[in-house]
């Protein structure tokens, strides 16, 4: 099997990318919709080129779609993310107090993340909720390890400067 | 403190004397904060099931029109087999002679590549080659024609009973079942009748009957009679004079009791059918009865 026209080596390839593809565009742009499409053309892309790409080479060629699906088209617009309350029913000693304070926190930090510009937003968000290793971000983005570094240490100054009012 | 020392910190990548360092920062518990924030965030939710469900309906389904065979590819294949044969027959239908026929009781007039003219008389059939009109200027002939031929190389016309040659000069010639006699109106015609030459100069006929050659007398005015719609004979057999009346009007005709190898000098019309008739039966002694398309030739003493 050297390339991904076979159904069942397409449709796995699918589920392992798919999910990432779509939460990549969605960091980058905050719309859903547009993630959505993201998936579906870049897989198009794949599924009409399927003989000239082996599984192993199928990653990096559905990143490098979606990355060029909205170069220079769409404009970023607010990123709306949800934050679990893990805590708030099993643990119940947590003063209204404490409960206040974390829901006025998780909305400065969204505020934050909106403010950063969008590829340290995407590299922070990839890392920190997705648990993508710096090097798969950089494949996902197209550069060096060490620009993705750069990229999450200025994410994490720019977050904490602006939410300690710095 | 190293380069990006934020990012290294998240990957554990810190030296424990930097970790002590950082750890005893005033910022270390902001960052600790965010990074447990952090932890609660959740990406919008994604079907990847539903996704491919998508995916396969808009194109897996579709398939055979997608990944198999390149249908460009096959239409290439049909289109060069198909150029091949445009050009094959091309190439072949140019090679083919230029060919001219007329049928009974018709008559056409041909234009040969060099502005040379030629008029078909009825039931005949002319050929030459376009393509190599330059090389040699050539024509079959069967059945008669009249030939204008513009000045210039040797003009050859090649029949079943004879080739005529020429250089430029007007002339007839007719071949008909054993019957071959070339007319010639100006200039000077060369004939070939069986392997010997003879010069015919303007105003002079070569007259071949039966496979005999003929003492023939010269053409009385400067076309052929049948240019002027007449057929003319001189001491000609008549069963050729028939034979010419049948392809004048596209007829049949039959003949009871009647001496057809009797010698006929005289001219029917080509365009009046009765006027024809009286023609050729008042002085060959003879009658004749007119059917729908035959007409009979009897004796005038049987009824």
């Amino acid at each position: 099997m050297n390339n991904v026209c076979e159904e069942q080596t397409f449709s796995s390839v699918f589920t392992s990318y798919s999910k990432t593809i779509f939460n990549y565009i969605y960091y980058k742009y905050g719309n859903e919709e547009k993630a959505n499409d993201a998936v579906q053309e870049a897989f198009v892309k794949l599924w009409e080129n399927c003989k000239k790409v082996a599984p192993e080479k199928a990653k990096s060629y559905l990143y490098t779609v979606a990355n060029n699906l909205y170069l220079n088209v769409l404009k970023a617009e607010k990123v709306r993310l949800k934050h679990a309350d893990k805590h708030s029913n099993s643990i119940s000693n947590e003063s209204p107090e404490f409960v206040l304070e974390e829901k006025e926190f998780q909305k400065k930090l969204d505020d934050a993340l909106n403010a950063l510009p969008e590829n340290q937003r995407t590299t922070f968000l990839l890392n920190r909720v997705d648990g993508k290793k710096y090097a798969e971000i950089a494949e996902i983005e197209g550069v060096s390890v060490k620009a993705i570094e750069k990229r999450m240490h200025l994410a994490l100054k720019s977050l904490r400067e602006r939410i300690d009012g710095i | 403190m190293q380069e990006n020392y934020l990012a290294k910190w998240l990957n554990g990548e810190l030296s424990e004397a930097e970790l002590s360092e950082f750890k005893k920062s005033e910022a270390y518990v902001s960052y600790m904060r965010i990074i447990e924030a952090s932890k609660k965030i959740e990406a919008p939710e994604f079907d990847v099931q539903a996704a491919l469900n998508t995916f396969k309906q808009r194109e897996m389904a579709a398939a055979p029109k997608v990944v198999p065979l390149k249908p460009y590819k096959q239409f290439l294949r049909i289109a060069a087999v198909i150029a091949v044969m445009l050009a094959g027959s091309y190439f072949y239908l140019n090679t083919l002679d230029n060919s001219f026929t007329t049928q009974l009781a018709e008559r056409t007039e041909v234009t040969l590549p060099d502005s040379s003219e030629l008029i078909l008389n009825a039931d005949s059939r002319v050929t030459f080659s376009e393509k190599k009109w330059d090389k040699e200027r050539a024509v079959k002939l069967q059945g008669e024609a009249f030939f204008k031929v513009a000045k210039g190389k040797k003009f050859t016309v090649a029949t079943d009973m004879g080739s005529v040659a020429v250089l430029g000069t007007q002339f007839n010639v007719e071949t008909r079942d054993n019957f071959f006699e070339v007319t010639c109106y100006e200039g000077l015609v060369s004939v070939t009748y069986n392997g010997k030459e003879t010069k015919l100069p303007a105003g002079t006929s070569f007259l071949v009957v039966n496979n005999k050659i003929q003492a023939a007398e010269g053409p009385k005015n400067d076309t052929p009679s049948w240019m002027n719609n007449e057929s003319s004979f001189h001491s000609i057999p008549l069963q050729f004079v028939l034979n010419e009346l049948e392809r004048q009007y596209n007829i049949k005709v039959e003949t009871e009791n009647v001496d057809t190898n009797q010698l006929f000098t005289g001219t029917f019309s080509n365009t009046n059918l009765k006027i024809a008739l009286e023609s050729i039966s008042t002085p060959s002694q003879i009658s004749y009865k007119l059917g729908e398309d035959n007409v009979l030739f009897y004796a005038k003493n049987t009824p």
